[in-house]
């Protein structure tokens, strides 16, 4: 059950990119990767139970994130466009700068 | 032996795929840990998994390239190479661990439901699934449309 191990390090990794990295599509992809995490520990797991069910959890759960990473993605496009850039700090900086710019009008 | 060598490849893609700078060199190393993911799913004797991680892999990466390019502002630019060799060096101390260390457990089959039945029992998750990405996807549509017709006036 070496894949235990493999699959910790890998979240840990996603972790690690999701408190640190700012740009969101980076985020993303640390997001993307504590998915695969998961996914990993499932697949390699579910002989304990049953070996077909695991699978066929695993193939709807499979197209639930892809339609998922695509609205997602969608998303994430809209706002690179709307506020022009894709850096969170930034992102929070333009919000509070337009709600003071309200407040003081 | 293959195993280790795998899941040595698979964290150094991970960690490429975090630490390089460029959105798109980026989203390479996740199309490579993907392909590492698929092929631990082949040797671990799960075909099937494997397939839909190779199916679903190129098309979330098909548009994640895209976004990528789209999302990114710098021009691009080659990675340093030591700071390259740095994160690849720190994957594969990363995934020692992997070789050095295992977790012993059983995992023998308490019930064997073939794959076949166990997608026709779950048929009905299947269609709660699909409504409720129909239901962001309408959600996504209607936001775009509101924002638009914000922009218009």
């Amino acid at each position: 059950m070496d894949f235990v191990i493999l699959s910790l390090i890998l979240l840990a990794i996603g972790i690690y990119g999701l408190l640190t990295k700012r740009h969101l599509l980076k985020v993303f992809v640390s997001v993307e990767l504590i998915a695969t995490a998961a996914t990993l520990n499932f697949v390699m797991l579910t002989p304990a139970l049953s070996k077909g069910l695991g699978e066929a959890f695993l193939i709807l759960a499979f197209a639930t994130d892809t339609c998922v990473s695509a609205v997602i993605l969608g998303l994430l496009v809209v706002v690179q466009r709307k506020y022009g850039t894709s850096d969170i700090g930034e992102l929070v900086k333009s919000e509070q700068s337009k709600e003071q710019e309200e407040a003081e009008a | 032996m293959i195993f280790e060598v795998l899941s040595v490849g698979l964290v150094i893609s991970a960690c490429l795929a975090i630490f390089l700078d460029e959105a798109v060199y980026s989203v390479a190393a996740l199309a490579n840990t993907f392909v590492f993911i698929a092929l631990l799913y082949v040797f671990a004797d799960a075909l099937f998994v494997a397939i839909f991680q190779f199916a679903v892999g190129a098309g979330t990466l098909a548009i994640l390239f895209l976004s990528g390019e789209m999302l990114s502002e710098k021009p691009a630019k080659k990675p340093q190479r030591k700071n390259l060799f740095t994160i690849i060096a720190a994957g594969a101390i990363l995934s020692l661990p992997t070789i050095f260390f295992s977790i012993s457990g059983s995992t023998s089959a308490v019930s064997s439901v073939s794959f076949e039945e166990a997608l026709w029992n779950l048929r009905a998750v299947d269609v709660v699934l699909q409504g409720l990405v129909m239901m962001a996807v309408a959600l996504g549509i209607a936001i775009v449309l509101h924002e638009r017709r914000k922009g218009a006036r």
